[in-house]
């Protein structure tokens, strides 16, 4: 038992810290024209990139000797405090490419949203499986599903892709959490209803829409377009590290949301293939994880954590794709981003503490 | 809490699901990046490179014995780029040096803060090898290509002048830019998206294809001696232009052509002082302007032998008719006068002829009718352009035939109240002496292009609109008329010329404005050149047979020999010398 609780996942570690290296490695390339136009430093968004990673780590390592039980005691508390900032935002908050989703503390901006996403499978997870007899019923899962609608209500309304993404790792924490199987698939019914009438309603989103089905065209097309562009270009092996063209201004954002696509651009199918296989595995690992979880809290951490990476990578190579409308999402552990990642880092943590906890295999 | 079995199963569908999509969004990249890649690739590469061109050197344009008319100047174009110069004092040094330009002027654009800077355009080509020779770095040298006409005012309204983008503006310039301009080539280079070369892309390159050499029918040498010629006339005679065309009447190719003042080619847009204008662009195009076919005119007397032409072809008058000439006829009401106010009495047609006597054209005329006369004109191409291969040639302005009266069809008989321009008269009298054949006048030879492959030119013939009997016996007239009429003054000894004269009175009447022409050709009996002489608004004496007759001689005097390869065959028989 003592042995295990020093390993915890290596392999899952393996992967993360193989991403992140890499992700280091496409955000010079990806970022440092621009940033030498903008900023004078090639290295501007690396160096504020390594100084994140090394946060993160000391996060990650701190989280996951701590006993995840001792975490899911103050959930409450947390989602509490969670509630808060995603409240102060709307006060305090700081716009971004037209949205308030910043809070500034000096000159360390910090985004609630992924910090609610954090505290929500930490929250639903102690949730789920306090009330795991009021699971069964209609009655649970409603109460749940009501729990959670304040912080996905108030991260909708600035961000509609983060908000999905909390709804989307709610559902699944929810739906692991039960036995029933009817109420999740009337839910995705419902889900799907409203997801039409909310787009109907919100005119820009719509645009949004219409963007991505006139991708060559539409005028607000441009960064998907650009993207497809680096795509295209990049055949099977792509044109190799660092010759990208399509980075030299063309592709907005390309360190951050849209670093797929120069991915795909210098390292071709061949690295775009790897980057997948590498989050599959990332989710296998997850997967066994869970399974051999100590306890139900303990897998539903997990799988919450699974649902975050999962869906955010998801999205984020479906909008580089062109598959879905465009949204802004980063892609987890290779994306540019300070609080996404540490809130990333910090669940990997956790992982890693119930993965230490756990029977190994699968009893 | 226990984890139950269900528990696991949902966890396993929630990863299996994950890793569907995962799947799936695989399959799109494999889309886009296989099936799709050839189509974005290219639509990227279209959007990151620009096209910087390269100018194709434009054809040469010859004489007929390949004398270069117009030909391409290397020049260079210097520029610095900013942030490649390691060593700006050496280069506003050098710089300054070889290009004579003031340092400070230099040392401004060197340290001017831009991705490039032009220093000087236009510089010889000498000039850009020493700057290139000293190695500097940041500092580029383009080479380039500029139209140069090496004898800068000759033939300049003919072959015309080329802008800023090597393309023609007037001239054989224009009509065959088409081939003479090539086609650009292009230096493909990779930008980032505000437009920025950048560096580590490979360049591509798209080599231009020259232009065709024009060779033209043009003579240098007559055409030097034809200038030269006008541009004594205009200083003798305060003459506001003199037009001269030289052709074969028999190809229609032109041998020379001229319409002093000329300008320079190699400063098009530099005005004379006296021409200093208002509206400078008027200016520039009065200036260029090609009164050989731009304008009409009155073509009076020289038009007699169109009218003559119509008669004998018609049957209208013979050669022996007799007329008489009281020094006026009255046609209708009008009393139309004669150029000799005591009139030349009793005479032939001929006689009439060497004469130039009005009343005797008015009565042919009117014999041979509005409809014969019409049908001549058309025949004679004179209802049309006359197809030469030069831009914004003007059309005839005639009478419609049914407005055609008496009087009109008595003036239109010696060349008045109708207009015409210079080279269809000359087109028109080329058939009247060739046999009949109508030719188009044209410049253009053929074109070679650069691969030596030729392409000649063809130009509309007409065969046989008068008969040879006609044409020969206009010939033997117009010869008299130079050895014993009007048109004396071109005698030469030992060649046989012929020729009409002409005075014709500028329009407002009475203004007391004259052009006085002269039509000559030689041999007369097998006409190889034909030549019209035209003197606008000169001063003094302002007969035909007086000012255009003398100057067609000096110049046929002085290209015969050059021209028909002999000289003057003077027969001295006894006796009849010392004259």
């Amino acid at each position: 038992m003592n042995k295990k609780l020093n390993i915890g996942d290596p392999l899952m570690l393996a992967v993360v810290f193989g991403m992140i290296t890499f992700g280091l490695v496409m955000i010079f390339s990806a970022s440092s024209y621009t940033a030498g136009l903008q900023y004078g430093n090639v290295f501007y968004y690396v160096k504020r990139q390594l100084f994140t990673v090394a946060i993160g780590t000391i996060m990650m390592g701190l989280i996951s000797r701590l006993d995840y039980h001792r975490i899911l005691k103050y959930a409450w508390p947390l989602h509490g405090f969670s509630l808060l900032m995603l409240a102060a935002v709307f006060l305090i908050g700081t716009a971004s490419h037209g949205q308030k989703r910043w809070i500034y503390i000096g000159p360390v901006g910090f985004q609630p949203s992924e910090f609610a996403k954090f505290i929500l499978i930490i929250f639903l997870a102690a949730m789920c499986s306090a009330a795991e007899p009021l699971m069964k019923k209609w009655r649970g899962i409603i109460l749940m599903f009501v729990c959670v609608m304040p912080a996905a209500a108030m991260v909708m309304a600035t961000n509609l892709s983060t908000g999905v993404i909390i709804l989307g790792l709610s559902f699944i924490i929810i739906f692991t959490a039960s036995r029933k199987w009817v109420p999740f698939l009337a839910l995705t019914g419902m889900g799907i209803a409203m997801m039409g009438v909310f787009l109907k309603l919100a005119a820009y989103r719509v645009d949004r829409i219409e963007a991505w089905l006139n991708v060559e065209t539409h005028p607000k097309g441009y960064q998907t377009r650009q993207a497809l562009f680096a795509i295209g270009s990049g055949g099977f092996f792509g044109c190799g590290y660092g010759k990208s063209i399509q980075k030299l201004a063309y592709v907005p954002e390309a360190h951050n949301d849209m670093i797929f696509s120069i991915i795909c651009e210098e390292w071709g199918l061949f690295g775009a293939v790897i980057i997948i296989a590498l989050f599959i595995v990332l989710i296998w690992r997850c997967a066994v994880t869970a399974m051999t979880a100590r306890d139900l809290q303990g897998a539903l951490l997990v799988i919450g954590v699974m649902a975050h990476i999962g869906l955010q990578m998801i999205i984020n190579i479906a909008v580089v794709t062109n598959s879905i409308p465009n949204t802004g999402v980063p892609l987890p552990f290779i994306s540019y981003g300070g609080t996404s990642l540490i809130f990333l880092m910090c669940e990997i943590g956790i992982i890693q503490n119930v993965a230490r906890q756990g029977k190994g295999s699968i009893s | 809490m226990q984890i139950k079995i269900y528990h696991r199963r949902k966890m396993l569908m929630v990863a299996a699901f994950i890793v569907g999509i995962g799947l799936l969004l695989t399959g799109r990249l494999i889309y886009l990046m296989i099936f799709r890649s050839e189509y974005y690739q290219e639509q990227a590469n279209a959007l990151h490179e620009r096209e910087r061109s390269i100018k194709a050197a434009r054809g040469i344009i010859y004489d007929r014995n390949g004398v270069v008319l117009a030909d391409n100047q290397s020049v260079c174009t210097i520029s610095v780029i900013h942030n490649q110069i390691t060593d700006p004092e050496k280069v506003i040094a050098v710089l300054s040096e070889i290009l004579s330009l003031d340092k400070e002027t230099v040392r401004k654009r060197v340290e001017k803060l831009s991705s490039i800077e032009r220093i000087k355009a236009n510089v010889p080509k000498e000039l850009g090898d020493q700057v290139r020779a000293c190695q500097l770095d940041g500092v580029m040298i383009d080479e380039d290509y500029t139209r140069y006409y090496p004898y800068g005012s000759l033939a300049s309204k003919v072959l015309g002048f080329t802008g800023g983008d090597n393309q023609g503006i007037i001239g054989l310039e224009v009509k065959y830019d088409r081939w003479l301009k090539g086609i650009e080539g292009a230096i493909l280079t990779v930008t980032d998206a505000r437009g920025v070369e950048v560096g580590h892309a490979a360049e591509d390159r798209v080599e231009p294809v020259p232009g065709s050499d024009l060779y033209t029918s043009l003579d240098y040498t007559l055409q030097c001696y034809v200038q030269q010629t006008a541009q004594k006339m205009i200083a003798q005679k305060e003459a506001k232009s003199v037009s001269i065309i030289l052709m074969d009447p028999c190809s229609g190719e032109i041998l020379a052509m001229t319409n002093e003042p000329e300008f320079d080619l190699n400063s098009p847009y530099t005005l004379s002082s006296d021409q200093r204008a208002e509206n400078e662009q008027d200016a520039l195009n009065r200036m260029w302007r090609n009164g050989c076919l731009n304008d009409t005119y009155e073509p009076g007397s020289t038009f007699k032998i169109i009218t003559s032409t119509a008669a004998l072809e018609s049957g209208s008058v013979s050669l022996n008719d007799r007329f008489y000439c009281p020094g006026y006829k009255i046609v209708e009401d009008r009393r139309i006068r004669c150029h000799k106010i005591a009139g030349h009495g009793a005479e032939s047609f001929v006689e009439g002829l060497m004469n130039s006597c009005n009343p005797v054209f008015i009565e042919t005329g009117l014999r041979t009718g509005t409809e014969v006369m019409y049908q001549y004109f058309e025949r004679l191409g004179l209802m049309e352009k006359s197809g030469i291969d030069l831009p914004g040639e003007a059309g005839s302005i005639m009478h419609q035939m049914e407005d055609v009266g008496e009087v009109e069809l008595a003036t239109i008989s010696f060349g008045q109240s109708f207009q015409i321009t210079p080279i269809q008269m000359l087109r028109a009298v080329s058939a009247v002496i060739n046999g009949g054949n109508l030719v188009t006048p044209h410049l253009g030879v053929c074109l070679v292009s650069k691969n030596k492959q030729m392409k000649k030119l063809e130009y509309p013939y007409k065969k046989d609109v008068i008969s040879q009997k006609v044409s020969d016996t206009m010939k033997m007239l117009l010869e008299k008329v130079v050895a014993e009429g009007t048109g004396k003054k071109c005698y030469i000894e030992g060649y046989r010329i012929g020729g009409k004269t002409a005075t014709s009175q500028k329009l407002p009447r009475g203004s007391g404005k004259y052009i006085a022409s002269f039509i000559g050709f030689a041999p007369a009996d097998d006409p190889k050149i034909v030549g019209i002489v035209m003197i606008d608004e000169p001063a003094g004496a302002y007969y035909g047979g007086t000012v255009a007759a003398p100057v067609m001689r000096e110049i046929f005097e002085n290209i015969l020999p050059y021209y028909l390869g002999k000289q003057p065959e003077i027969i001295n028989e006894t006796g009849e010398g010392n004259e």
